[in-house]
């Protein structure tokens, strides 16, 4: 069954002319960044986190009155009580236990939970927008430059007024229009994020097919198609995969910001709409708004160190 | 030895890397005399153009470092003199010419903004004056319509012309010494003869003092008057130009002349020294040459050769003559 | 002969900038009339929430607005409108929707121009300095803060800095008054979080952007050149290299303003409570007020579209090596 596996691979990567050699020395000069190392291994935990987490946290819609506005584990916090009987408002001390270990928010619902649910938003969303604005992307930024003529300067045209639209904003127009469902989020950063890939991924494009190897590829005999896949497409897919490490951060953020001002999806416990609910709760409970806001900071720090380190791996002229 | 202006002793200047330590000049001796040119020649990275940097320390310096000997010059010694004093001295006693004009000359300057404001910085001139005194220079370089050029940005400038600025703005503040890293190196032939009479006319008008780096020993025999070979960061033959040419005595010599294409010649392959220039970081033991050298030795390859003196004025390091 | 090159290539540029202006009201045409829910449709919603009949009133906006014409003809009544001044009306307002903006931006503009100042002045000499010191430990912190700063998501940061500094210890809890002139000293104590919230992402920004800039050029020879020159340090640092870094700076600096700056002044704005023109396009969407939402995103657009022109047109005269090509 593993042979059978490694068969596969084998084949998939011959058809793609993967070159393992060349991933594994790649893979060599990121090793030796240690913080992209490190902002690998918190992805993977990150991605971890999400699959298999929700099997073990408690139900993060489970609203308990009882149990709200609980620090996090080893915290003490005040609260004021009203007592309807005697009309007295006292304070009492919350202690933060291990049933909670992040504590609760103010109605009750498990933090640890949210938050792990919420990194399974973010990944997801990350992971497909960020796909479909680098796809979208990279079609066109490669069309444009082997079509050339008006199609180029079209699209070229094109892309610049996407441009010019600030991201954000574009963004909270669109949704604002078209409503706020998940699967529209994901689309519509998808659609607003490509532009940057498809300049990236058209002046590659362009500068690769005058390089002396392509012509030289050429002068002994290569065809079209023999050059695209085993000269120009290697040379991309490394662009591109800096790009889409370094795009994802900018996506999840997109995502918790739209949630934050209030146009994310309400069935999702997204970082952003938990963060939101802290933003009023600061007084009586900080850890709402600390919390998802840490776990925002350290994903998008991984992917940029990730994505800082395998730049520089892929980047023939760093001395690493 | 009065005429002795500078003086090179023992210099070892060393590059400490990630990769290891560098020894790019292992031990130069040499001394430049008044009104001479003096030529540094040897392969690329025999520690030529470090010698030449070291002496005004413009080499990177995390990385670099002279770890000993001294450079003698008006009673101070360069390694080790203040920055202030070393600034002074650069630029207006003693001046440097780097090759490839193009990248040595600031994009984004013009060029009379470039040499004025090394006239303004040693010279008591006003504005104008240093204009002037920029226009003239470039005049006696050659350069046409002078006025014009001093508001151009260099790469409005040919090849040749930007090298001729170079060399204008080395001479802006009457140095004693020039010294010129390979400045006919990067440019085609014609520049090239222009350039060598640059470099003789300063001799003979000027009585200007050059040190001239070089590979090419046909630059050599046109203008130098004594030289300095260099190998694997040491000196391993000086003499003056002609009895280097006529009477080599280190094998590396010889084997560089005889590199030299022979037009007479109309057969046979062109020679060639066998093998590679050695990798700086791991040298090969005793003297640096041997694993190349026709004439090598069992001595050669664990010891180093010690100075001999040949005649007055010709001097080499190698086991052959002892 | 250089200055009628010059005025071709801002001709040029002028002409290509009102193709991209075209383009964008186009495209936000486009969307408008494409969703789902037309500007009709929610404010019916709004009147509909207040009880009142909407049969009626909606024969009436579609008269009123003309969304019973055929497309084209709703268009050219939209591109008329708009360079007319006419830019809708604001219902949970009660104003014009141009007067709702000439009142507000200057909010927006102060925040982003003290935030900008903020970060591009200690930015580039932080930049600059990191870069000379290169390998240093100084300079591993500085890069390692600087991934710090643009991988920080503002918002959080806004929202750190009023649980640290206004709740936790006390300082400046003032609120923004817009009764109060601009640069009153209540007002400037009110955008000190916001400044430094905005402002943090573009430091870091602009940090990494000089340094590699820097390093770019501190190994050319010219460099070497300057020194042999007797040059002191300074000199050759401050002018010389950074001359050579700063062109591409500006452009990237530029360019990168309608990606990170307006976003992050929606945000910051909404958090701290500035009056600008942020603020009220959050507050249109929770009213479902149309308009007010597309034409903030119009002006948003229009200032990338000024400031790329801009920096396009004075990197050209910066330059000397396109200028004399």
């Amino acid at each position: 069954m593993i042979k059978r596996l490694q068969d596969i691979i084998k084949r998939a990567s011959q058809h793609l002319h993967l070159n393992t050699r060349l991933i594994n020395y790649y893979w060599q000069r990121t090793r030796r960044n240690k913080l992209a190392v490190a902002g690998l291994a918190f992805i993977v935990f990150l991605v971890a986190l999400a699959i298999i987490g929700p099997f073990f946290t408690l139900d993060p819609t489970e609203a308990n009155f009882e149990e709200k506005n609980m620090p996090p584990a080893g915290f003490v916090t005040e609260q004021s009580v009203y007592n309807i009987e005697t009309d007295e408002v006292t304070t009492k001390e919350v202690h933060g236990t291990w049933k909670h270990p992040l504590g609760t928010d103010s109605k009750g619902r498990d933090m640890l939970a949210m938050i792990v649910s919420g990194a399974r938003v973010s990944l997801q969303v990350g992971l497909i927008a960020t796909g479909i604005a680098i796809i979208l992307g990279t079609i066109i930024g490669v069309l444009s430059a082997y079509l050339g003529g008006w199609v180029d300067n079209a699209l070229m045209r094109f892309t610049d007024i996407m441009m010019t639209f600030p991201f954000f904003l574009l963004l909270v127009l669109i949704i604002f229009i078209f409503g706020s469902n998940l699967a529209f989020i994901v689309l519509a950063i998808g659609l607003t994020g490509w532009t940057g890939t498809a300049r990236l991924t058209r002046s590659e494009s362009l500068s690769l097919r005058t390089r002396e190897f392509v012509v030289a590829a050429k002068a002994l005999g290569a065809s079209d198609k023999r050059v695209i896949f085993r000269h120009l497409i290697p040379n991309v897919i490394s662009l591109i995969i800096v790009i889409a490490t370094l795009s994802i951060p900018g996506v999840i953020l997109a995502e918790a910001a739209l949630s934050f001002i209030g146009l994310g999806d309400p069935m999702v416990s997204s970082w952003g709409i938990i963060l939101e609910a802290g933003q009023h709760s600061l007084n009586t409970a900080w850890w709402v708004a600390v919390e998802p806001g840490i776990m925002l900071f350290l994903t998008v720090l991984a992917f940029n160190f990730l994505g800082d380190g395998l730049r520089d791996a892929f980047d023939p002229k760093s001395n690493i | 030895m009065n005429n002795v202006i500078l003086k090179v002793s023992n210099l070892k200047t060393y590059f400490f890397t990630s990769r290891g330590t560098v020894k790019a000049v292992d031990g130069v001796d040499f001394e430049l005399r008044h009104g001479e040119c003096l030529c540094l020649v040897g392969e690329s990275g025999c520690g030529k153009t470090v010698t030449a940097l070291s002496i005004l320390r413009l080499f990177d310096s995390p990385p670099g470092e002279i770890v000993d000997g001294q450079i003698s010059y008006d009673g101070l010694n360069l390694t080790n003199c203040s920055s202030e004093q070393l600034r002074q001295i650069r630029g207006k006693d003693i001046s440097m010419v780097f090759q490839e004009a193009q990248s040595a000359l600031n994009p984004v300057l013009t060029i009379g903004d470039q040499i004025i404001e090394q006239i303004k910085l040693h010279l008591p001139l006003n504005y104008s004056k240093a204009e002037d005194r920029a226009m003239t220079l470039l005049e006696e370089m050659g350069i046409p319509s002078a006025e014009r050029v001093m508001s151009y940005y260099p790469h409005q400038l040919s090849g040749g012309m930007k090298q001729r600025v170079l060399i204008a703005m080395g001479l802006s503040c009457d140095p004693q010494i020039l010294i010129a890293d390979e400045p006919t190196t990067a440019v085609d032939v014609t520049i090239k003869a222009q350039i060598l009479d640059i470099f003789r006319d300063l001799k003979t008008s000027r009585q200007m003092s050059t040190i001239f780096i070089t590979h090419d020993l046909a630059v050599v025999a046109e203008i130098g008057d004594r030289a300095v070979v260099l190998y694997g960061g040491k000196d391993v033959e000086t003499a003056p130009v002609s009895e280097i040419i006529n009477n080599p005595k280190h094998p590396y010599t010889s084997g560089l002349i005889e590199c030299l294409p022979d037009i007479s010649k109309s057969t046979g392959k062109l020679a060639s020294i066998p093998g590679t220039t050695p990798n700086p970081l791991k040298m090969p033991q005793g003297c640096a040459f041997h694993p190349r050298c026709p004439k090598a030795m069992e001595i050669c390859s664990h010891q180093e050769p010690l100075e001999t003196v040949i005649s007055k004025e010709h001097r080499v390091n190698c086991h052959l003559y002892k | 002969m250089e200055k009628s090159w010059l005025r071709d290539y801002i001709i040029k540029r002028l002409l290509y900038a009102v193709i991209i202006a075209w383009g964008i009201l186009t495209i936000t045409f486009i969307m408008v009339r494409v969703g789902p829910s037309s500007p009709a449709d929610k404010y019916l919603a709004n009147l509909a929430a207040r009880g009142q009949d909407v049969a009626e009133v909606r024969a009436a906006i579609e008269a009123r607005y003309g969304l019973d014409q055929p497309i084209y003809e709703q268009y050219i009544d939209y591109m008329g409108n708009l360079f007319q001044g006419n830019w809708g009306w604001s219902f949970s307002t009660s104003m014009p929707v141009i007067e709702l903006i000439k009142t507000h931006w200057i909010y927006s503009f102060q925040l982003i121009l003290l935030s900008s100042l903020f970060a591009a002045f200690l930015g580039i000499l932080i930049g600059i300095y990191s870069a000379v010191k290169q390998y240093t430990k100084t300079d591993y912190a500085f890069t390692f803060f600087s991934f710090v700063g643009i991988s920080i998501p503002n918002f959080w940061l806004g929202v750190m800095l009023i649980l640290i500094f206004s709740v936790k210890l006390g300082l400046f809890k003032t609120y923004y008054d817009t009764t109060l002139p601009l640069f009153s000293l209540d007002n400037l104590k009110a955008l000190v979080l916001p400044v430094i919230t905005l402002g943090t992402g573009m430091l870091a920004g602009y940090v990494r952007y000089t340094r590699s800039a820097m390093l770019d050029n501190l190994r050319k020879a010219f460099v070497t050149t300057a020194r042999a020159k007797g040059l002191p340090e300074r000199t050759v640092i401050g002018k010389h290299v950074f001359r050579n870094a700063l062109l591409p700076l500006i452009t990237i600096i530029m360019f990168d303003l309608g990606s990170i700056v307006f976003g992050g002044a929606y945000l910051t704005e909404i958090i701290f409570g500035i009056p600008g023109l942020g603020q009220i396009s959050f507050n249109a969407i929770f009213a479902n007020d149309y308009p007010v939402v597309v034409a903030v995103t119009l002006i948003g657009t229009f200032m990338v579209l000024l400031v790329n022109l801009v920096t396009d047109i004075t990197y050209t005269y910066l330059d000397p090596r396109i200028r004399y090509d």
